[in-house]
């Protein structure tokens, strides 16, 4: 995973290196001889925002008073972090009555958007581990705002081309007009409505239905002739259409179609 | 004036944006019609093929170009269209350039023709001059395209010679043709001793063989092939389920395949390019009914313009390979050209006549019923006219080339070293005469066993969806088989998540039935558990549509309004869109979600709104992979 980047921050003029390491043992269970924490002492706001955003894996604060973490500081702390990056808070006991301090924190991070907290006491301390978040997770208590502003979009280069769409008149923009359906040709596939006016329902009724008999199968005839050649000589009424070409009277076989389903 | 202002005043150029083949097919006849009025000098070439900084050094362009279903311009075309949008270029910059555009489009689909349109009025505000108004052909005319090209074609000619009588020598109007074929193949074919051909099988492996082969055939193939002709890998089947349920009427499967050649190397989004194997019943048959020595050495060469034979050094490769790997002969239709070709080498009155009849303008309709809307192959076409004997070189120009089919990758390489996964919907249909049809890659690698290590040619490529990195966070949709890219997506995210934080996922499914066709389903529902990749404790999700599980349909973009806030979370966090699936109208029915959620959710008004997702588009945020 590479080397994490941890940084320590205390408001104590000096820190002693076992506490720190300490400190990063908990956050940490692996891979602690590797790390090389940057330490800030006398820790402030400005020093905190020195560091880059999304910079940091971890941020460790050692301090004995529950002051130092302020609103401003724990929000700074966020910024420095990366996604999904966290946050330990250790108190010393020295400070300030335990039950209160630890709920009141506990508030605090979750104000400034940490996730997953989880507080742990020990003789001697008071440490609150917490996570910053990966990604913003729906939004169920946020207000729909009407922003009338959308995020920007960034796009590169095209600047020197013109706008394809001007080109466009309002005619061609609207919906195409379909061609004319002239198929009042029977025997196509068009079938005449239920309460034909026009007289294609008679038509139809005169033009053999495409299922053909055994009979015709086994004894093909042709009045005009064409029926055996093939498709490309059959009319468009021909019952004998979508069949191989056949000589008159003889069985009309299905040829191999190479491409018939029998997968 | 010198003789080379003259030559160039009497040449036409002829330039085609083609992406079925279409386009290129009427540009050829376009140039042919223009040869067959005497025009001295014909060029007829791909829009890519064409530098667009010497468009102003033209004298007289035509420009044929279609546009795909969801208003684009077809690859071919996107280098030239960008240089011609720079605002550097002036209103004058193309004076003196005379120019016509005819556009194939369908006009069931909102952008129809835009791309002709766009092109007509910008090569106008460029200071071109118009021949004649621009043509739009029509898929949904009864003959298609052809119905328009006709008249346009005419209306071209007789303004061309009007102009400049010496274009046209021979004036705007030829004499329908008789029994003597004015045109020359384009194709040579030699036939060589058996020892010139490649080395035989003892002495290579049986694979490098195969490469040979396929690269050797490939390359002397008349039309250009996308692509190289040598592939980038062998791969045999090792698994084949069926996804679905017969009860769905759907067969969609999923096949996974390992490397017999070389290592595999991809990236989730990425198309696999597969060469389908011709049924050798089909192959055979055609040899037989053309009257063809499978195994005589050949090796097949273009003739250019001055009839020049172009010699590349070639060795001779065995017909039969050459026609297996090359020409389609059950499935793909010929066009209306192979029948006018057809017609001077039938021997019966009654076939000639009919053939003449078909390749005339009074029978386009009639052919185009036979033909292209029946979907009529080669066989097909040559067992209904049993007196034709073509000469080889005829076929080999005429016959449809064999082309390969891209599928969008279903895995993850990271997942599954060595191996790559597709899902295939096993296309068929019943034709206007009530054949029934199936697809011929579809069924081709429906029908493999794996045991039978059959070995298929693939290439890898890159399709429209780009690899995401982990830490974007991504918004999917992708009902069907659009599925297939993003189970690629969400393997991949899965496996990254165990090691570094990753971005979320929400994915929208489609299908029609929960117990038909839910494809994939415990993968799914897996990754949206247990704070998967899409889970909605990790600010992801995943949804389904299930179309006809009820009474009124369901489609992905009602489960997308339905999740209006997650959307627009996700998209204010510089989320980037995926779209896969069947072309028709998913696609704008997801744009159009997407513009209401927009809307809905930020409060602005609906134009900007659009105007905001097509900035996402601009800049590469916005992804589209539509297939028909």
């Amino acid at each position: 995973m590479g080397q994490d980047k941890v940084l320590v921050l205390t408001d104590q003029v000096a820190v002693s290196l076992s506490a720190v390491l300490d400190a990063i043992k908990a956050v940490k269970k692996e891979g602690v001889e590797t790390i090389d924490p940057l330490i800030i002492t006398q820790a402030s706001l400005e020093s905190v925002s020195s560091v880059e955003s999304s910079y940091v894996d971890d941020v460790i604060s050692i301090s004995e008073s529950s002051e130092f973490l302020s609103d401003q500081l724990l929000v700074n702390i966020s910024k420095v972090l990366k996604p999904g990056g966290s946050i330990l808070l250790r108190l010393s006991s020295q400070s300030d009555s335990g039950q209160m301090t630890k709920s009141s924190l506990e508030r605090k991070l979750l104000v400034a958007g940490f996730l997953d907290i989880q507080s742990s006491e020990s003789s001697h301390s008071l440490g609150i581990v917490a996570k910053k978040p990966s990604w913003k997770i729906g939004s169920s208590f946020s207000i729909k705002k009407t922003l009338k502003v959308l995020p920007t979009v960034q796009i590169d280069d095209d600047a020197d081309l013109i706008d394809e769409d001007s080109l466009l008149t309002e005619e061609d923009l609207k919906k195409p007009q379909l061609p004319p359906v002239d198929d009042c040709e029977v025997g196509s596939t068009r079938k005449a409505c239920k309460n034909c006016t026009c007289g294609r329902a008679e038509a139809e009724e005169k033009v053999p239905k495409l299922g053909l008999t055994m009979e015709q199968l086994s004894n093909p005839q042709s009045a005009c002739g064409n029926c055996g050649l093939g498709d490309a000589f059959r009319c468009g009424t021909c019952p004998y259409k979508g069949l191989p070409a056949f000589k008159l009277g003889e069985k009309v076989t299905l040829a191999g179609n190479f491409l018939a389903a029998d997968i | 004036m010198g003789s080379i202002e003259e030559k160039l005043d009497n040449q036409l150029l002829i330039l085609h944006a083609s992406q079925t083949g279409n386009a290129m097919d009427a540009a050829e006849r376009l140039g042919r019609e223009a040869e067959r009025r005497g025009c001295s000098f014909v060029s007829v070439l791909s829009i890519d093929e064409f530098q667009p900084s010497e468009l102003a050094n033209m004298k007289t362009v035509i420009f044929v170009v279609s546009t795909t279903g969801q208003g684009d311009n077809p690859d071919s075309m996107k280098g030239f269209w960008r240089f011609l949008l720079q605002k550097n270029l002036t209103r004058e910059w193309l004076k003196g350039v005379q120019y016509a555009v005819f556009g194939l489009g369908d006009s069931s689909y909102q952008k129809y023709n835009f791309v002709a349109k766009k092109l007509d009025k910008r090569l106008l505000d460029l200071g071109a001059t118009p021949i004649i108004e621009k043509g739009l052909g029509d898929d949904q005319h009864p003959s298609g395209y052809e119905g328009a090209l006709d008249p346009w074609m005419s209306a071209l000619w007789n303004t061309l010679y009007r102009m400049n009588h010496k274009l046209l020598p021979d004036g705007p109007d030829i004499a329908t043709p008789d029994s003597i074929l004015i045109d020359q193949p384009k194709i040579l074919v030699n036939y060589h001793d058996a020892n010139e051909g490649l080395p035989p099988p003892s002495t290579t492996t049986d694979l490098e063989y195969l490469e040979m082969q396929i690269k050797g055939a490939r390359s002397m193939a008349h039309t250009k092939f996308s692509g190289k002709n040598k592939p980038d890998c062998f791969l045999k089947m090792t698994k084949n389920h069926q996804l679905s349920k017969p009860d769905g009427g759907k067969d969609v499967r999923h096949f996974e395949f390992e490397s017999v050649s070389s290592s595999i190397e991809y990236e989730v989004g990425d198309v696999l390019e597969v060469l389908p194997g011709q049924s050798p019943a089909a192959v055979d048959a055609f040899i037989r009914r053309c009257d063809l020595n499978p195994e005589s050495y050949i090796t097949v060469h273009r003739r250019d313009k001055e009839n020049r034979v172009l010699n590349h050094s070639l060795f001779p490769v065995k017909l039969k390979p050459f026609v297996e790997l090359t020409m389609d002969v059950a499935s793909a239709s010929p066009r209306r050209y192979f029948f006018e070709v057809m017609s001077f080498f039938a021997s019966a009155e009654h076939e000639k006549e009919r053939l003449q009849y078909f390749a005339s303008p009074e029978g386009r309709d009639d052919l185009y019923q036979y033909n292209q809307k029946e979907r009529r192959t080669v066989l097909e076409v040559l067992d209904d006219f049993p007196s034709v004997q073509m000469p080889f070189e005829w076929l080999v120009q005429l016959v449809p080339p064999l082309q390969t089919r891209a599928f969008s990758i279903s895995s993850s390489h990271a997942a599954h070293p060595n191996q790559v996964h597709l899902t295939v919907s096993v296309v068929s249909w019943t034709t206007p005469y009530k054949r029934n049809r199936m697809g011929l890659c579809s069924s081709w690698l429906a029908s493999l066993d794996p045991n039978q290590r059959v070995v298929i040619p693939v290439w890898f490529n890159k399709g429209s969806l780009p690899p995401p990195p982990p830490s974007l966070p991504l918004i999917l949709i992708g009902p069907g088989t659009g599925c297939a890219p993003f189970r690629g997506f969400v393997e991949e995210r899965a496996l990254q998540s165990k090691s570094i934080p990753t971005a979320p996922i929400l994915f929208f499914f489609g299908c029609r039935n929960e117990k038909n066709d839910f494809l994939y389903q415990d993968f799914w529902l897996s990754h949206s558990e247990n704070g998967g990749v899409l889970s909605e404790d990790k600010g992801g999700g995943f949804y389904v549509a299930f179309s006809r599980d009820q009474s009124q349909k369901v489609y992905v973009q009602h489960k997308m309004r339905e999740q209006s806030r997650r959307i627009w979370s996700l998209l204010t966090q510089g989320a980037d869109v995926y779209v896969a699936g069947s072309a028709n109208k998913m696609p704008s029915d997801v744009l159009s979600a997407f513009e209401e959620i927009v809307t809905n959710e930020s409060g602005v008004p609906r134009g900007a709104a659009l105007r905001w997702i097509r900035a996402l588009e601009k800049a590469g945020k916005y992804h589209v992979e539509a297939w028909s």
